[in-house]
């Protein structure tokens, strides 16, 4: 991982000129080029899991994927954000808890909640998320330690208020987005449009370019007189307020909330933002790698679950394949075999 | 430590036979009070929530109010953490542990020290293998055994099932496992086509079940566990037109849905069964009543009877009481995944939906005794509620159904 800061500027811009004239798909940045990889292997999935039996592979299988990785995706969302910058989320479950039992709480049993509850939730869970980034920025602690914290005490506290049973009312407005409609399911097309939102907001706006700078080399960042700590916090806010829209919507998918509804996202949520391309260490890698890599992972535990095998096993071949997707996908790998290309194209050239 | 904890006992005794023979001399000597802790181990979800609520009423309906002074402890998920929280309670004076153990095995020697210094341990829901404890579970009472036989009823002993599973590696998750399977097993038209584990939480249960549909749409029936209400949104968001039979615990939305007669018509049918939270408050009520001398409890596993509700059963309640066998709440009162089993008329009538959400006593209401002949020992489940011993032949019997189909 260490060829981070080699590669660094291998973001959408910079690395557009270099890519030469090796077809459409060499004239795609590396970052995009991951994130059709991981669709195209989920789809392949999907397609091949076929041979387990004639209901594997339907359109409605894909459907449901799709629909169950939304969460993954949008917490994903935020978390790659801090990853980018070099950091970690770690409060990011409970951050999810707490905005799925303030929506069941607020914008439950009234249509017209939705709102002003939505926005007042997102407010509440960026503040928070806010507060982890000062922490981080200004006090100097170490990200791991202060969003584990930050994580610690949200629980407790939305454990505290909610005395264990998260009291409310499911949402009408809410759980349309995840209703079967003559068009569609909703929530599907709001995924695709907060994939080129994502997209667009990490690197075609100013805000964006900064993070990737500031993950690359916060000296340099630093030097250069960015806002260092007011981009730190900002982007702190921004995994809050994610995961507490992840709970929102998960209100609206389950119609009830629990206190451990966050707690099985927080790993995949890293794993999702690194299996997508992006850089543990900061600086690289765009949404849409993270979220095909959020589609890719609940493709897998779709899958690997309809195999009627024992937990596990099970549990050993999930891992196994994100091992398998991170060697494979792994930058020096692609590297390596551009470079043998580039070799054997010399080679032709030159006889 | 020992004299001064057998005068304490003279006294407690003294003073409870005063409090019950003349009222003329309770003025004036205030009968002096037990000191009772409430070891669960972790919090966050609404079963241990409610389960706690249920003995935090019980210990404040008079008389007991007078005569317990119950303190709460919650000390995690870790073994070691509940193991010291006992210790504790022991070394503070404890007359009695009443307690949701996380582990059946691993608090035997904390449990046992605590016996040694005759305080007196009960355990609710789970269970534990040391033998000086009493165990007071609904765990042998065949919920799994019986909904499955109901299944393979319902399918005329030919279909595909789902199987939702609890928490990998938890004993109960092995045991309702087991019982399902002991039935499942001798109909080879029954194909188990997905088992997933749903965590007992509605929510997973909810994702779990949409991707074994998604994969699955032709299953013919679901055996369910806690969080089976998740089962029942499941089927409604994957968009399918008939649904199929459905058996789970005791959760408030499930039951709803089975009384829906838009749900029932499109093809749910189901049995609302398994754990219930009222188990806490009768384990509550019978620990008093050892404590206070007026029963002698000899078994070490008490059976809590299984609670059983077919779809036509189910009947809302329009107050607050379960009364006229009235068994689920209307769903604006209460979340869909609410246990409703928070009350028995026999057991425990003392209790309503505020004992239960809100831990308050029922005004009005006073400690009933239990029936004399009430206490039923459970059978020997190895490593589940006794250690070195052996499971009857006929653990997972049928009680609630009769096999109709032939294997």
């Amino acid at each position: 991982m260490t060829q981070a800061p080699l590669t660094g500027n291998g973001r959408p811009a910079d690395t557009r000129g270099g890519a030469g004239a090796r077809g459409w798909l060499g004239r795609l940045d590396r970052d995009v080029r991951t994130a059709l990889a991981l669709f195209a292997i989920s789809f392949g999935l999907v397609i091949a899991s076929r041979v387990l039996g004639p209901n594997f592979g339907s359109l409605a299988q894909m459907k449901a994927i799709l629909v169950i990785s939304c969460f993954l995706m949008v917490v994903a969302f935020g978390q790659q954000m801090v990853i980018l910058l070099g950091g970690l989320d770690l409060s990011v479950a409970s951050m999810m808890t707490l905005g799925g039992v303030l929506a069941f709480k607020w914008v439950g049993g009234s249509d017209g909640a939705v709102l002003w509850g939505v926005p007042a939730i997102l407010a509440v869970t960026a503040a928070l998320g806010a507060l982890s980034g000062a922490g981080v920025s200004l006090l100097k602690i170490p990200p791991f330690i202060m969003t584990l914290a930050m994580g610690v005490i949200l629980y407790g506290a939305t454990l505290g208020f909610t005395q264990g049973t998260p009291s409310g009312q499911p949402s009408a407005p809410l759980s349309a987005l995840f209703a079967n409609t003559a068009f569609g399911t909703p929530i599907l097309y709001l995924m695709v449009l907060a994939v080129v939102a994502g997209c667009f907001v990490q690197t075609r706006t100013s805000f964006g370019r900064k993070v990737y700078a500031l993950g690359t080399n916060p000296t340099a960042a630093y030097v250069a007189a960015l806002p260092v700590h007011r981009l730190t916090i900002a982007t702190y806010a921004i995994s809050g307020a994610s995961a507490g829209l992840a709970g929102i919507l998960m209100l609206g998918y389950v119609r009830g909330v629990t206190l451990t509804l966050g707690q099985s996202y927080l790993l995949p949520s890293v794993a999702a933002v690194v299996v997508g391309g992006t850089s543990i260490i900061g600086g690289r890698g765009i949404y849409a790698g993270a979220a095909a890599g959020a589609v890719l992972l609940t493709t897998l535990s779709t899958i690997v679950d309809s195999l009627g095998i024992a937990e596990g096993w099970r549990t050993i071949i999930y891992g196994a394949v994100i091992f398998a997707a991170l060697v494979l996908l792994r930058d020096d790998l692609a590297q390596l075999l551009g470079r043998r290309r580039r070799t054997q194209e010399t080679s032709q050239n030159n006889p | 430590m020992k004299p001064r904890k057998f005068l304490k006992y003279g006294a407690l005794a003294l003073s409870a036979a005063v409090a019950l023979g003349a009222g003329a001399a309770r003025a004036q000597t205030p009968p002096k009070k037990f000191k009772v802790y409430l070891s669960m181990s972790y919090s966050g979800n609404g079963y241990q929530t409610e389960t706690s609520n249920l003995i935090k009423a019980l210990a404040a309906t008079p008389p007991y109010d007078k005569l317990v002074d119950l303190k709460t402890v919650i000390s995690g998920t870790d073994v070691q953490a509940q193991a010291a929280a006992y210790q504790s309670m022991v070394s503070a004076g404890a007359d009695a542990i009443i307690t949701f153990p996380i582990s059946s095995t691993g608090l035997n020697r904390a449990i046992h020290e605590a016996c040694e210094k005759h305080v007196l341990v009960y355990t609710y829901s789970a269970t534990v293998t040391e033998p000086c404890a009493r165990t007071v579970s609904y765990i042998t009472a065949g919920f799994a055994p019986n909904t499955a036989q109901w299944l393979v009823n319902k399918l005329n002993g030919k279909g595909k099932v789902f199987i939702d599973r609890g928490v990998a590696g938890n004993s109960v998750d092995k045991m309702n496992y087991d019982g399902a399977m002991s039935v499942f097993g001798k109909y080879p038209g029954i194909k188990v086509v997905a088992e997933y584990y749903g965590m007992w939480n509605s929510q997973t249960t909810q994702q779990e079940t949409a991707k074994a549909l998604a994969a699955h749409p032709d299953v013919d029936a679901i055996f369910g566990e806690n969080g089976e209400d998740g089962i029942v949104s499941a089927m409604l968001a994957s968009g399918m037109k008939k649904l199929v039979p459905v058996t789970g615990e005791n959760t408030n939305g499930f039951r709803l849905a089975l009384a829906n007669p838009a749900l029932r018509k499109r093809g749910l049918d189901g049995i609302s069964s398994g754990d219930p939270i009222n188990v806490a408050g009768y384990a509550f009520k019978l620990m008093m009543e050892e404590l206070l001398g007026k029963r002698k409890v000899t078994v070490h596993n008490i059976e809590y009877p299984l609670p059983w509700v077919p779809a036509d059963k189910v009947k809302v309640c329009t107050g607050d009481t379960f009364v006229n066998g009235c068994n689920a709440f209307p769903s604006g009162k209460v979340p869909d995944s609410f246990n409703t089993e928070v009350f028995d008329p026999v057991l425990t009538p003392e209790l309503s939906l505020n004992s239960a959400l809100h831990g308050t006593p029922t005004p009005g209401a006073t400690i009933q005794p239990l029936p004399a002949g009430i206490v039923k020992e459970a059978p020997n489940v190895p490593g589940v509620n006794c250690q070195h011993c052996k499971a009857p032949a006929d653990l997972f019997k049928l009680t609630k159904v009769v096999a109709t189909v032939k294997p």
